[in-house]
């Protein structure tokens, strides 16, 4: 299978094309051939580029580490919030709304007043990555940013797309790996195992009793903001999301155990 | 604490919250590996589906996870841990007799991981009859009913989808220097 790669948010974000091998989906039709040789269908120009943008949008609007973004702009006071872009208002009220999902657990409000959308904004990009795809007549893919991951159609025919869940303490492992058979299309995992602790603990402070937590669904900003709320919340938070979301949890705590929903458990025997 | 992890696994034949809990595998197994010999033998001689579907301690899902994490019976005490949710057996009150009992029977408060437990239960010639949980865990308003649906678990037992290539592998964020060594980047380049 072809795979496109690009750097953005500081991650990378890797693109693939589902479908029969030998290319017949959309777009992909006449360029397999000319795919020197490599099985599976090959990523269409446009469909990178596409996807490209989207991504690169979201990142030049909404990353703080960027000081000419807008959401830059509005940290220093540059600029009021009410002065914002319609699209960063919009954000800010989803992240709201998930703030309100999930008891506060969830927020957009830094400790220290600044406003960081940072918590919805890849996976917003990742689903507006998605419709772009579909727009473009493309229904069988996989958008992976920086380890949340969106797919639709199969992979290959008759074969659902499979997520590996990586193991925190070896990265170059797995726990688990996932079919994502339809309509659950959606996986994310938040923790510390890349970029320390970069999760605020806010309710109650210290340290999460999670040191990674992976959440699966149905839509991949579901399955962000819930991995990130778990991660913060603990069990508390884990034992709310479950109930109220239909969702699949593998969790790992700080010595390594492992809590699953019966999803995730392997069949009898 | 191992005294009460072993006392409460010989009343664990009336493992009623077992059932309805989806206990961890390992505590359970752990539990059960104490209590096998002296408790399962009889106080339900027939134990059949009452109203809340008690199954035997025997038949409960976790007897084939190998007793392998401690935390659970041995070190419930250790607080947010890794433990197992520990796999409530009430105590009921009065040990029953070989023939088929039949009465009202209460089990002392256990704490688990989740908070305080204990139920009540009802046997009616040796088959139970309902369950009543007098005492619930109420951490964060969650239930025991919520409790069971994150249970600790065995790598060995976490699903592993078979015959089936990972073309994607989620983890927390890497960088994009983190990229380049990732699990990812591997199978990126191979194509999967």
């Amino acid at each position: 299978m072809d795979v496109q790669t690009f750097e953005t948010m500081g991650t990378v974000v890797s693109l693939r094309i589902g479908g029969a091998a030998g290319g017949t989906s959309g777009a992909a039709v006449g360029r397999a051939a000319a795919d020197g040789g490599r099985a599976g269908v090959p990523v269409p120009e446009e469909a990178l580029a596409a996807v490209r943008n989207v991504f690169t949008r979201w990142d030049e609007r909404f990353s703080l580490y960027r000081p000419d973004s807008e959401i830059s702009r509005i940290a220093r006071g540059d600029i009021r919030l009410t002065q914002a872009s319609a699209d960063l208002r919009d954000c800010y009220a989803i992240a709201l709304d998930w703030r309100d999902r999930t008891d506060g657990v969830f927020t957009p409000h830094r400790a220290d007043g600044v406003l960081d959308l940072s918590g919805v904004v890849k996976s917003l990009a990742i689903a507006e990555a998605g419709e772009a795809l579909l727009g473009l007549g493309l229904s069988e893919w996989s958008v992976n940013a920086g380890g949340d991951l969106l797919v639709s159609g199969d992979h290959s025919p008759g074969q659902d797309w499979v997520a590996g869940i990586v193991d925190p303490a070896n990265r170059e492992e797995l726990l688990a790996s996932v079919p994502l058979v339809a309509p659950v299309r959606a996986v994310a995992t938040s923790g510390s195992a890349e970029r320390g602790e970069h999760i605020w603990t806010s309710a109650g402070g210290g340290t999460s009793p999670y040191r990674q937590v992976s959440v699966i669904g149905l839509d991949i900003v579901t399955v962000d903001v819930l991995a990130t709320t778990i991660v913060a919340g603990g069990e508390a938070a884990l034992n709310r999301s479950i109930e109220t979301f239909p969702i699949e949890v593998l969790a790992v705590l700080r010595d390594g155990s492992l809590v699953a929903t019966a999803g995730l458990r392997s069949g009898p025997g | 604490m191992r005294a009460r992890a072993v006392s409460l696994a010989t009343l664990a034949s009336l493992s009623v919250l077992a059932v309805g809990w989806q206990v961890g595998a390992q505590a359970n197994a752990s539990m059960q590996a104490l209590s096998a010999p002296q408790a399962a033998p009889a106080t339900i001689p027939a134990p059949s589906a009452g109203p809340a579907t008690p199954t035997p301690t025997a038949s409960a899902p976790a007897v084939s996870g190998p007793a392998t994490v401690s935390a659970g019976s041995t070190a419930p005490a250790v607080a947010p841990a890794p433990a197992a949710p520990a796999p409530v057996a009430p105590a009921p009150a009065a040990p029953a007799p070989a023939a088929r009992p039949t009465g009202t029977f209460t089990g002392s408060t256990v704490q688990t991981r989740f908070g305080p437990v204990q139920v009540s239960v009802t046997i009616a010639n040796g088959t139970i009859t309902e369950v009543t949980a007098l005492q619930l865990t109420n951490d964060g308003g969650r239930s025991v009913a919520i409790s069971a649906q994150a249970a600790p678990i065995l790598r060995s037992e976490v699903l592993s989808a078979q015959s089936a290539k990972v073309s994607n592998v989620s983890g927390a964020t890497y960088t994009s220097k983190g990229y380049t060594t990732s699990l990812q980047a591997a199978l990126d380049t191979a194509g999967f």
